[in-house]
């Protein structure tokens, strides 16, 4: 049975197409504008790079804060849920699943059977999000892909005290103003987010196995400071921006 | 709505004795296409809105929690700002009383309840008060807030010390207060006096008999009463005690869900999940409730729904104001206000509760830490939904709403979870009892 997760972002819209619990293919484009022309856009070209069409999908769930604009989708199921179960999938025996996307972050709390028994959100504010990163890359005249590297080189870890985004902003400015190195800020701007992840995830308890997905899991200098902030280690499976939009077609097989 | 002219407008109407001579007929008239308890509920409000506005009776201006029975008592119209905040939110401007009380230099942090009606009052929505009445046991911010209105008014403004834990000594002193309170207000003001407080202690206790009723036919399955419309009627729960119309009102709405269970009409007719609400709800226009109810999700009960004080003696008036406001769960060591929402969990058999998070309320949210850990404890699914009662602009729908259905979410799993495991036992029990009646078959050939 073909099944479609599409997972419709507030940055990104990610579509993944599932046989068996195998993803065939998997496609991610910005939403812009119009996010249910950006998911049938991804979803064919999803179709049409493992040579299938729209008449070979059985079911499509959708997630994401646009999962109730997706036409032809069977149901929607929240990004909770849909993250829960893909990553739970990949990483049997899963107990904590951190999501960190372009607009909020989640920490999902597990039973150890798949079973979401917890979670929590972050507030109504961009702290602690993608956004959060990509504002202040763009401060740094960095990629966020090289924050990586960048939290490698780092001496040591500025100290970025505000978690408003905007004022966050203007610190780095003094930051850079100052000399200090653009490695030292990279590494306390993802101190400040991973420890505001992990202040989140202590209301729900953290549990090993954890489980990193969302667009920021791909950021491994958040990775390496929520792995040093809460002394564990974290998993970031293969696919882990795909993680919502695998687990909602998981959904749709078995619903 | 949001134009400049708008309150000025809306002051004229409110201060105008047509408009509830107008609004009193329309009720005669068109009242039969409502709903028995909604018109007692509407009568009421017009009739004291009518006293309040056009001075017919003094007004006197009490925070949330303070018994109404006393305002009755001494024959007055009890007028709540933050109730009033609440009704501002639902006819669309509570928007501009926010801005108008920040504009006056009223911090953002500050409930929006209490914001709106200062802002309020600086459009002239607000009648005149006689004298306010505060009690800050549970709400800080309404001793600061109405204080300014009594500034404004130059009017007496009293604050009721409420002890923290109940004992013998507390009762007392507790009662005193209420008592000189009350003398002082009736020597003040004109046309007051304590010769009512009796009656307004026996409409109390007629009401809360009534109002158990109501509370045990919606311990229904499915349940009778839709809980978001139960959240709109907190203002007679908070305003209403010591009045005739509170009277009326329960008894037409014990009627309405005793019609409803044996008709088996329900507002939400597939009821899968039941929840307890904690705390209020967004007064705007807000599509939270319609995703619960299409979800077949019902809200069973609410913690502002809960009887918790005794019957009152008319003869010890005060004694029996001073107890009530002492019982109050929300006050005195949090273990009272943990006792309280399990047994509405109990007595309601939700699947999980919700704790409404508005921007700004310590007595509430100050709490949500033990009160998750509890309910956990429990196996209740918690959630905490932030949020503001009367601010749209402070809160984001789509948020809310993903926080909402992923809970939904979880109460579903859960409940799949707990009948795949009772399926599986059962079908233990069968293949143990059939292998044991093999065994026996076998003994027997
Ligand atoms: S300005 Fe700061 S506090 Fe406000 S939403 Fe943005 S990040 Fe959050
Ligand atoms: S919501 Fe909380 S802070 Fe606001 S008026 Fe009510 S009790 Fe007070």
């Amino acid at each position: 049975m073909i099944t479609v997760g599409i997972d419709s972002g507030s940055r990104a819209t990610k579509v993944a197409v599932v046989s068996d619990g195998r993803i065939l293919a998997a496609v991610k484009a910005e939403t812009g504008r119009e996010p249910a022309l950006t998911a049938s856009l991804c979803l064919d070209d999803a179709l049409r790079n493992c040579g299938l069409s729209r008449q070979d999908v059985s079911s499509i769930i959708t997630t994401g804060y646009g999962r109730d604009l997706i036409p032809g989708r069977k149901r929607s199921v929240t990004e909770i849920t849909c993250h829960a179960r893909g990553a739970f999938e990949i990483v049997p025996g899963a107990k904590t699943v951190i999501d960190i996307g372009g607009q909020d972050s989640k920490v999902i709390r597990l039973d150890g059977t798949g079973l979401v028994i917890d979670f929590v959100m972050n507030d109504k504010c961009a702290a602690g999000t993608g956004r959060f990163l990509e504002v202040m890359a763009r401060r740094l005249e960095l990629d966020l892909k090289d924050f990586e590297s960048e939290w490698e080189d780092a001496r040591d870890a500025s100290k970025i005290s505000s978690i408003c985004t905007v004022f966050a902003e203007s610190e780095v400015v003094s930051l850079i103003s100052q000399g200090v190195p653009a490695s030292s800020v990279v590494r306390g701007l993802c101190d400040a987010i991973a420890s505001r992840i992990a202040s989140m995830g202590r209301r729900v308890g953290i549990e090993r196995p954890v489980v990193l997905t969302g667009g920021v899991s791909l950021n491994g200098g958040v990775r390496r400071s929520l792995e040093r902030i809460l002394g564990i280690e974290i998993i970031v499976p293969p696919m882990s921006v795909f993680m919502g939009a695998y687990g909602a077609a998981l959904i749709a097989s078995s619903s | 709505m949001r134009s400049g002219r708008f309150p000025a407008f809306l002051s004229t109407i409110l201060k105008n004795k047509l408009t509830y001579r107008v609004a009193s007929l329309a009720l005669r008239c068109f009242g039969g296409r409502m709903c028995p308890y909604q018109l007692a509920a509407a009568k009421g409000v017009i009739s004291e809105l009518g006293d309040a506005y056009s001075a017919r009776k003094p007004v006197i201006f009490a925070s949330a929690f303070v018994p109404t029975e006393i305002v009755y008592g001494l024959g007055a119209v009890p007028y709540l700002p933050e109730m009033w905040s609440g009704f501002a939110a639902a006819f669309g401007v509570s928007e501009r009383g926010i801005d108008e009380s920040e504009a006056k230099g009223y911090s953002q942090d500050l409930c929006s309840f209490h914001r709106c009606h200062l802002g309020l009052e600086e459009l002239s929505l607000l009648p005149r008060p006689s004298a306010i009445i505060v009690s800050p046991h549970l709400c800080d911010g309404g001793r600061r807030s109405l204080y300014a209105h009594s500034v404004s008014a130059g009017c007496p403004f009293y604050v009721i010390d409420v002890p923290y834990v109940m004992t013998d000594s507390s009762v007392r002193w507790l009662s005193l207060q209420v008592e000189r309170i009350c003398e002082d207000i009736s020597r003040r003001v004109p046309g007051l006096g304590l010769d009512r407080m009796g009656r307004a202690i026996e409409n109390s206790n007629r009401a809360r008999k009534i109002y158990l009723d109501v509370c045990q036919l919606r311990r229904n399955e499915p349940a009778p009463w839709s809980g978001s419309e139960a959240l709109n009627y907190v203002f007679a729960f908070l305003s209403g005690w010591g009045s005739e119309w509170l009277i009326e009102l329960y008894e037409s709405l014990a009627n309405v869900l005793k019609h409803r269970i044996e008709e088996s009409r329900y507002p939400v007719p597939q009821e899968r999940l039941r929840l307890l609400w904690l705390n209020l709800k967004p007064y705007y226009k807000s599509s939270l409730f319609e995703y619960l109810e299409r979800s077949g999700v019902s809200i069973a009960f609410e913690e502002y729904s809960y009887v918790y004080w005794p019957e009152m003696d008319e003869r010890r008036w005060a004694e029996g104001i001073a107890i009530k406001m002492l019982t109050n769960f929300g006050w005195g060591p949090i273990e009272r206000r943990l006792d309280a929402v399990w047994k509405m969990v109990s007595d309601y058999q939700v699947d999980g509760v919700v704790q409404f998070d508005q921007w700004g309320c310590r007595q509430s949210n100050g709490g949500g830490r033990v009160l998750a850990d509890f309910l956990r404890e429990k196996g209740i699914p918690f959630l905490e939904l932030d949020g503001d009662a009367v601010d749209p602009r402070n809160s984001s729908l789509a948020q809310a709403l993903t926080r909402l259905q992923a809970f939904v979410e979880v109460m579903d799993a859960r409940r799949q979870q707990a009948r795949g495991a009772h399926l599986l036992s059962s079908l233990t029990r069968i293949t143990q009892e059939r292998g044991r009646d093999q065994q026996d078959d076998h003994r027997w050939n």
